[in-house]
């Protein structure tokens, strides 16, 4: 009883302090879990001990959510919630509560390996460093410059990832892509043919603003912590409607739920308009002043009347009609969307369609609406704007002449120069492979895998070597293809952290390179949040093991190949005054190159003090609307976000809204197109103005003189119903490829294959097939064979390729199983029971001759996905077509690299289709058969169906 | 008095697990021991609720009562503690507990329970003593409750978690909107 007595008069107080702190004001800190009142006054306690507490940001998904590291005696021992973060309040999701676990997982890569004779070898970084170094020089000697893909990353700080496409560019080829292309490249396509910028319109706060927020995807899982935001909406009285094909966790929490059969967004939202337009719900004064091409628009939309939707989407017309209500009653209304708008080969359709929603009711550009695309890596968004893509150069430049001469004189160097490392001044200018498609840059001619024989590429020689520099393998479609590809190269470089799952998946005895990269919270940078808010992530503790920052591997390379090269090194830090790799520092490149050469999307005043400074007076900026409300950051927005003009300027928290002045964050419609579209309208706004002559390439100004007038550099224009550039130029319901409709095949097919001719016959160096495939479906109608419709996604433990989540041993146990959802009807009919072990069957490779792809895991019988389809998560790897591969990571003395979880991967089995625009590939709409293992067997007799996909492309 | 009071009536749970996850990472938990669990019923359905269920600190805790080696105590304060030293691992608390709170580390019918641990309101840790052998007492902080994005779980002193809810359900009849209330 002692004991009692003791603890309660401490405890008494314990209290005591609480109440003073309370009593002190701090009770601004949090609103909803009473217990962050205390917070304050604990932090400041552990600051006095000898526990450091380092702000930094979460390295997962791109809502950006700030975390303090706990830090003693130079080991991370755990983390505290960043409170005074604006964005995120303190919040985290499992992946961000158990981070620590990550950057301490016992399964990080320690040393840089080498795989000889079959067996990893420990070397070290000189020597990884000059092998490479070597390799890349005989390669471009022997084959072209063009013969080395690089995968960038999104989990890199913007400096790496900027660095990254520098480094290509002096390498002298345009093979370089990332997870963006993946994963929202459409958006960039869609949303910037709309209005003139491609990324998320407002930011996570500004969504409580919203009266009515309708979702296009599982943001419960995939952005758990944006529900913060978006349930301050909900409580402020906001509708939540949920449009996705499988009953989801925000679907579960929304008000109205519409479930859609997959790859049918943009009938539902055509049968949504429908309504607005036909009872005049639609905002006139907004179409008139600011969009261009209404009537054109509308002529597609009246074609989608409510019925005709539910016949094609599966959804009742009376809840389409509902939706339409509900939007246009509750103003502003905002949109959310990710992967499951994005992953189809009508992404940037999908997304058109979306804006187009919103410019009909009025929502663009307004506090609570916009749309607003959620991304999914931490630095995605920063490394789409660095252009680690490969049709452009940072900031959206392009590969035009000018974009060149406009880089070459950010860097200091000689445009002819540049030119001459390329092979000639055409494959300078033209878009080099992709995330969806490079695989086909190796194969091509080969005998490795079936059809590649007769596979061209619009290159001169094939790729040799893959640089694999913190991206995922298992969220590649046509994995097989993808396996392939990495054990036909003389060279395969993995940069990552961990031991990511495609440098085991390669089955080959040699020629891997493993090179540990440090985790995120190992190196400091500016990481940009999916609402253009930059944030500065600081280095928690020193690399772990013999692990070194990308800063630092990107340089020493560059180092390395100098002494093949002669002049590179010199030539490649020009502005950083040629310092050793160590000594080049982040912050001097993001102020003496990025915020120097990113006009196009308003990186000026984005310099490394001003982040800083924001990070130290956290506490000014409010909750609701990130705006600081007192100190030395007054008036500044969080992050921010782009366009952020120069340095005096707060930021664009809002893009598109233009009652407010444009020194304080006010924008409008870019005018990207000219000032009359073809058809001899304006495409300047009523009182509007074109944009600012050289804003994007002249280095001197600081748009101070425009900013003064209350103008826009980028100009005040019209928003696009109508794109004439496009593809489809208003979007139009189009069946999936491999649709289970064959009835609507007909009257809504698929891109003809000459619409993917961009450079002849090729589309970023590869040929495409749409309309071939899609007839061949048909005529052989393999409906037959696989009835089910495929689809993957997120799941909240995970993320990306899983090699960092899947090595957290507390997410591990969070979520320890790949599974496919089935339906229980769908279930019942093939003697399927929750818990078994299933092969889910693809016909995936068959438009090529291969056999069909298969995916082994376990069964997960559940009402939520719709009977007819199945849901697989897509971060597993490990296992490929049931069979383990842990055998092939490395595991010796002090290290094993194994993940504490594996299992098959989804991706192995998605179908075939890719965005014309940007060649996304399709991983949300396939086809498949699931059968139980034990009475699976191989299907015979569909190799007609590669007969007749030849057979038609030879009648082209 | 400390309680946790979970808000199910607007049906706010996305089940992110970041109570479980920073349950485990702050308290060092094992493998197999979940402090806080999140529960769904109904999964799949309309209707689909997803509960986090820590230790409910109840005033009058039925595994205090029968907890034969009285190794439960109640401090003053409305935490409810196991004293690790006293336990015996028989499981009477797990029988009590309606709620599934008592968990014990190691699988199997007999033999291999351990030591009964569950939510100490972050309190203690897993292992109840530091490397002196002295018994951990922090700052009650239920850290579940601070991550929390949609605030389901409210953690804290009860008079301002009953003050938080008054204005959540005022907030809903300012707008007109008790009816969505009992919409779950």
């Amino acid at each position: 009883m002692a004991t009692t007595l003791r603890l309660s008069r401490r405890d008494f107080m314990k209290v005591g302090l609480a109440s003073v702190a309370i009593a002190a004001g701090l009770s601004k800190y949090g609103n909803y879990s009473v217990f962050n009142k205390v917070e304050a006054s604990e932090v400041s306690k552990i600051k006095e001990g000898k526990v450091k507490l380092v702000k930094t940001v979460c390295t997962f998904c791109a809502v950006g959510c700030g975390i303090l590291g706990k830090v003693k005696n130079g080991h991370l021992v755990g983390i505290e919630p960043w409170v005074d973060n604006p964005i995120n309040a303190g919040k985290l999701c499992c992946k961000g509560a158990s981070i620590n676990h990550t950057i301490t997982s016992p399964k990080r890569l320690r040393y840089p390996l080498i795989k000889r004779n079959g067996k990893w070898e420990r070397i070290s970084w000189d020597e990884a460093l000059d092998i490479i170094a070597r390799k890349m020089i005989e390669i471009r000697r022997k084959y072209g410059p063009d013969a080395v893909f690089f995968a960038g990353s999104a989990k890199v700080s913007n400096e790496v990832a900027y660095l990254m496409r520098k480094f290509m560019a002096f390498w002298g080829s345009n093979n370089i892509d990332h997870q963006a292309r993946i994963c929202h490249s459409t958006t960039v396509a869609g949303l910037g043919n709309t209005w003139g910028y491609g990324a998320m319109t407002n930011n996570f706060n500004d969504m409580r603003n919203a009266k009515c927020i309708i979702f296009f995807s599982n943001p419960a899982e995939a952005h758990p912590v944006s529900f913060y935001h978006i349930y301050e909406a909900k409580r402020r009285g906001a509708v939540l409607i949920c449009c996705d094909p499988r009953f989801s966790r925000t679907a579960a929490v929304s008000d109205l739920y519409l479930q859609f059969r997959p790859g049918t967004d943009i009938a539902l939202v055509w049968g949504i308009c429908y309504e607005i337009i036909k009872n005049g719900w639609y905002d006139e004064e907004f179409i008139r002043n600011r969009t261009y091409g209404f009537e054109r628009a509308k002529q597609i939309i009246m074609q989608y009347p409510p019925e005709l939707v539910e016949d094609i989407t599966g959804v009742p017309a009376d809840k389409i009609r509902k939706a339409a209500y509900l939007l246009a009653t509750n103003k502003p209304a905002t949109l959310q969307y990710a992967m499951g708008g994005t992953q189809h080969e009508y992404g940037s359709q999908n997304i058109r369609a979306y804006a187009i929603l919103q410019l009909l009711l009025g929502n663009a550009g307004k506090p609570g609406g916009g749309v607003n695309a959620f991304r999914g890596h931490d630095n995605v968004q920063g490394a789409t704007d660095m252009c680690v893509l490969s049709h452009s150069l940072p900031s959206y430049y392009g590969l035009s002449e000018k974009a060149w001469r406009h880089w070459a004189k950010v860097w200091g160097v000689d445009y002819e120069w540049l030119k001459g490392r390329f092979t000639s001044k055409e494959m300078m200018e033209k878009p080099g492979f992709t995330m969806s498609r490079f695989a086909c840059g190796v194969l091509a001619g080969s005998d490795a895998f079936p059809g590649c024989k007769d596979l061209t590429i619009d290159q001169p020689s094939n790729i040799k070597m893959i640089f694999m520099w913190g991206h995922s393998t298992p969220s590649l479609g046509d994995l097989r293809y993808v396996k392939k590809a990495f054990e036909s190269v003389e060279l395969l470089v993995f940069v990552d952290p961990f031991v990511e799952s495609g440098a085991a998946l390669a089955d080959r005895p040699d020629g891997i390179i493993l090179l540990p990269a440090a985790t995120e919270w190992e190196s400091s940078g500016s990481v940009t949040n999916s609402g253009r808010q930059v944030q500065w992530r600081n280095k928690v503790i020193e690399p772990l093991y013999e692990s070194k920052d990308d800063l630092w591997i990107l340089l020493s390379l560059v180092k390395a190949l100098d002494k093949y090269d002669a002049g590179l090194y010199a030539k490649f830090t020009k502005n950083f005054g040629g310092k050793p790799p160590e000594e080049i520092t982040p912050e001097e490149v993001l102020d003496k190159e990025i915020s120097v050469g990113c006009r196009a999307i308003g990186l000026v005043g984005w310099k490394s003090w001003r982040l800083k400074r924001q990070q130290e007076y956290d506490y000014t900026f409010s909750k609701e609307d990130c705006q600081a409300k007192s100190g030395p950051c007054k008036g500044e927005y969080w992050g921010l976000p782009w366009p952020c003009w120069n340095e005096r300027h707060p930021g664009t928290p809002i893009l598109y809204r233009n009652d407010i002045p444009v020194w304080e964050g006010g924008h409008d419609f870019r005018v990207k197109w000219g000032t009359t579209a073809p058809d001899g309208e304006s495409l300047v706004a009523a009182n509007g103005h074109d944009q600012m002559p050289g804003w994007t390439t002249n280095i001197e100004t600081d748009y101070s003189e425009w900013l003064d007038k209350n103008m826009v550099p980028s100009g005040r224009g019209r928003a696009r119903f109508y794109a004439w550039n496009m593809k489809d130029p208003v979007p139009v319901h189009r069946e999936p490829i491999y649709s289970p409709r064959l009835d609507l095949v007909d009257k809504y097919p698929t891109y003809e294959d000459s619409v993917y001719w961009q450079h002849g016959k090729y589309h970023y160096r590869v040929p495409i097939l749409a309309k071939t495939l899609q007839i061949a479906w048909k005529r052989y109608n393999l409906c037959q064979c696989f009835p089910l419709i495929w689809t993957s996604g997120r799941q909240v433990e995970h993320q990306g390729g899983g090699a960092a989540t899947r090595s957290n041993r507390i997410l591990a146990e969070l979520q320890p199983e790949m599974y496919v959802e089935i339906n229980p009807e769908d279930a019942e009919a093939r003697g399927i029971r929750d818990g078994d072990m299933v092969v889910v069957l693809s016909p995936r490779g068959l438009e090529y001759g291969a056999s069909p792809a298969k995916v082994v895991c376990r069964a997960r019988v559940t009402n939520a996905v719709p009977k007819g389809v199945v849901f697989m998560p897509f971060h597993w790897g490990g296992y490929f077509e049931g069979k383990s591969y842990l055998n092939r990571f490395p595991v010796i003395a002090d290290m094993d690299t194994r993940p504490f979880v594996a299992g098959d991967s989804a991706n192995i089995a998605n179908s075939p289709g890719w965005d014309p625009e940007t060649q996304m590939q399709n991983t949300k709409t396939g086809i498949c058969e699931v059968v139980k293992l034990s009475e699976y067997k191989p299907p015979e007799g569909l190799e007609d169906y590669f007969k007749n996909v030849k057979r038609l492309r030879q009648r082209g | 008095m400390y309680k946790f009071v979970i808000d199910i009536h607007s049906n706010l749970c996305i089940k992110c697990k970041g109570c479980e996850a920073i349950c485990k990472n702050y308290n060092d938990v094992p493998e197999g021991v979940f402090r806080i669990k999140v529960i769904t019923i109904n999964e799949g359905k309309p209707g689909q609720l997803n509960v986090p269920m820590p230790c409910m600190h109840c005033n009058d805790p039925p595994c205090m009562k029968v907890c034969p080696m009285n190794a439960i105590y109640k401090r003053s304060d409305g935490i409810v503690l196991v004293n690790k030293d006293k336990c015996i691992g028989c499981g009477y608390c797990s029988y009590a507990c309606p709620f599934g709170a008592p968990q014990f580390e190691g699988s199997g019918a007999f033999g291999t329970k351990g030591k009964m641990d569950k939510c100490t309101f972050c309190v203690q840790p897993y292992k109840q003593k530091d490397e002196n052998g002295n018994i951990i007492e922090r700052e009650p902080r239920p850290m579940c409750a601070i991550v929390c994005p949609t605030g389901t779980l409210l953690g804290g002193d009860a008079a301002k978690i009953s003050q938080e809810l008054r204005e959540r359900i005022s907030g809903y009849a300012a707008r007109g909107m008790l009816e969505n209330l009992f919409m779950v």
